[in-house]
């Protein structure tokens, strides 16, 4: 697998790139194989550049992401992931009171987000 | 009138005692729905838009009707539906991988694979490998796949697994299908699907999800501060039944839902107008109305708010056992922030689901314990008064 980089403007986020995950199931593990320290230090970090990541995005239409801006995108999925833990839940790596959440199955989660498949269906063989 | 009380009032034959716990635990209780509802009424197996080319499939199992149902689209654009068997010698003819199985065949026909037999998009039997070793009573006029009655509404798909439906699909649905109509369930298309297999009877799961009275506590975590103004028009609807959710909408959005709710709307807990409903939603035009909570009898909750609507099915397995399938849909993104907030908005959907799937297991061990066998429903619990006495009704007739 070759080592994923970010545009030069986004450098900064480098030390996150670990969360620059593809896939809906991939970033939810990340997540709940994460501490609650780490969930608040990536969201405190990828917050601030959130608009500016989704604006340089959206310089390319939808589904037509260059290779090289994947990354970035994904860490922007993964802080979709990631928020409500810091925002609704104290920093809960898991959603408190709740059903076991390996047990719930994501029809669409082995997608790649990027590339925005219906997500409905599982793809036809 | 007591405010309290006010669906009593309104509906005074659904009464207000107490609801047996025994339909929720008992075996040969199932044995009846099984037989009385799930292989008597129409059923929600999809939507068309699933299936768009000629020779898309799509396999779905009906454990509680004892099969599994193909639904194929024909090369003359027509879907129809089929018992999930070979006429040779009982295998099913599409390999299921699942609960849900998808397929195309570009040529319109199916294949079994254990020794070939060959069947078009309408069910003929189109090839038999070595027909000739076959004796004279074989006619393969006589043996294309076994047809289940299909029908469509709005988009959804519908089967019937009885040999002849008591009703039409639209005798079934009733003042149901008026009250929905109009809704734009083919703009928004763009869908997610959850499923878990739950340890629970599929009339607890249904329960769970059929009143707000739950919002301040289950939701605590996920939708703060949403304090429910509790149900409005409450409408019942021959087996079907729905009625409107208010939230308060105002609480100021968390710093990641404000920018994705800015982009798409795509949340429940976003503030929006209410240019698509129907007139027959909201008809108030309250400005805490949060969505219609609809329950298609007798498995499917259809909910609509504009710009997005959600079902959720529940598919018995068994006594204690259900499948829940949970699906999520709003217009399709443009744009690659649009996309991002979409998947902010099902990441909040998921969890929401997660609460609301915490109670169901441990409510059905406690049933099980029958050290009580009787619960308790406030006013505002009247969806599931009214489903209880909708199942006894069909079990009972």
């Amino acid at each position: 697998m070759t080592e994923l980089t970010l545009p030069a403007a986004f450098a900064d986020l480098a030390p996150w790139l670990d969360w620059a995950l593809p896939t809906a199931d991939g970033r939810q593990d990340r997540r709940l194989a994460s501490t609650s320290d780490t969930l608040r230090r990536f969201y405190d970090a990828v917050l601030p550049r959130l608009e500016d990541i989704l604006a340089e995005v959206d310089k390319h239409p939808l589904g037509q992401l260059p290779a090289a801006l994947r990354p970035l995108y994904d860490i922007a999925l993964s802080l979709a992931e990631v928020a409500p833990h810091i925002e609704l839940y104290d920093g809960a790596v898991g959603v408190p009171y709740a059903f076991e959440e390996g047990r719930f199955i994501a029809v669409h989660g082995g997608e790649p987000t990027w590339s925005t498949p219906q997500p409905m269906m599982t793809p036809a063989p | 009138m007591n405010a309290e009380h006010r669906w009593l009032e309104a509906y005074p034959e659904l009464g207000s005692g107490p609801i047996s716990t025994e339909p929720y635990i008992s075996p040969e209780w199932y044995e009846k729905e099984k037989e009385k509802i799930f292989s008597k009424v129409w059923l929600c197996v999809g939507r068309a838009n699933e299936l768009p080319r000629p020779g898309d499939y799509k396999v779905k199992r009906i454990e509680a009707a004892n099969t599994s149902v193909i639904v194929m689209r024909g090369k003359d654009g027509q879907i129809r539906a089929f018992h999930n068997m070979c006429a040779h010698r009982g295998n099913t003819v599409v390999t299921e991988n699942g609960q849900e199985t998808y397929g195309r065949n570009r040529a319109g026909v199916i294949t079994c694979r254990f020794h070939g037999w060959v069947y078009a998009a309408d069910g003929a039997l189109r090839s038999v490998p070595s027909q000739e070793r076959f004796y004279s009573c074989f006619d393969k006029g006589d043996n294309g796949l076994a047809p289940i009655h299909l029908d469509t509404w709005e988009g959804f798909l519908f089967v019937n697994v009885a040999e002849k439906p008591e009703h039409s699909l639209a005798e079934f649905l009733g003042d149901y299908a008026e009250h929905f109509r109009g809704f734009p369930f083919e703009e928004l298309d763009y869908g997610f699907t959850y499923r878990t297999e739950l340890d629970c009877n599929w009339k607890v799961a249904h329960d769970a999800f059929a009143e707000a009275y739950h919002v301040d506590t289950i939701h605590a975590g996920s939708f703060p501060n949403v304090f429910s103004s509790g149900l409005q028009n409450v409408k019942l609807m021959g087996p079907h039944r729905t009625c409107a959710v208010c939230l308060t909408l105002d609480a100021k959005p968390t710093p990641v839902a404000g920018i994705a709710n800015r982009i798409a709307g795509a949340s429940l807990v976003s503030q929006r107008g209410k240019s698509m409903l129907p007139a027959t939603i909201n008809p108030d035009h309250r400005p805490d109305f949060a969505f219609e909570l609809s329950v298609l009898f007798p498995n499917t909750l259809l909910h609509v708010s504009e710009g997005i609507w959600f079902t959720h099915q529940f598919w018995p397995l068994a006594h204690n056992r259900t499948l829940w399938e949970g699906r999520y849909y709003v217009k399709a993104p443009t744009s690659n922030a649009g996309r991002w907030a979409i998947e902010h908005a099902m990441t909040l959907q998921r969890n929401a689901w997660l609460e609301d799937t915490a109670t169901m297991e441990d409510t059905q061990r406690a049933m099980q314990s029958r050290a009580k066998m009787q619960q308790h429903l406030q006013d505002d619990e009247i969806l599931i008064r009214h489903g209880a006495i909708i199942v006894d009704q069909y079990v009972n007739a």
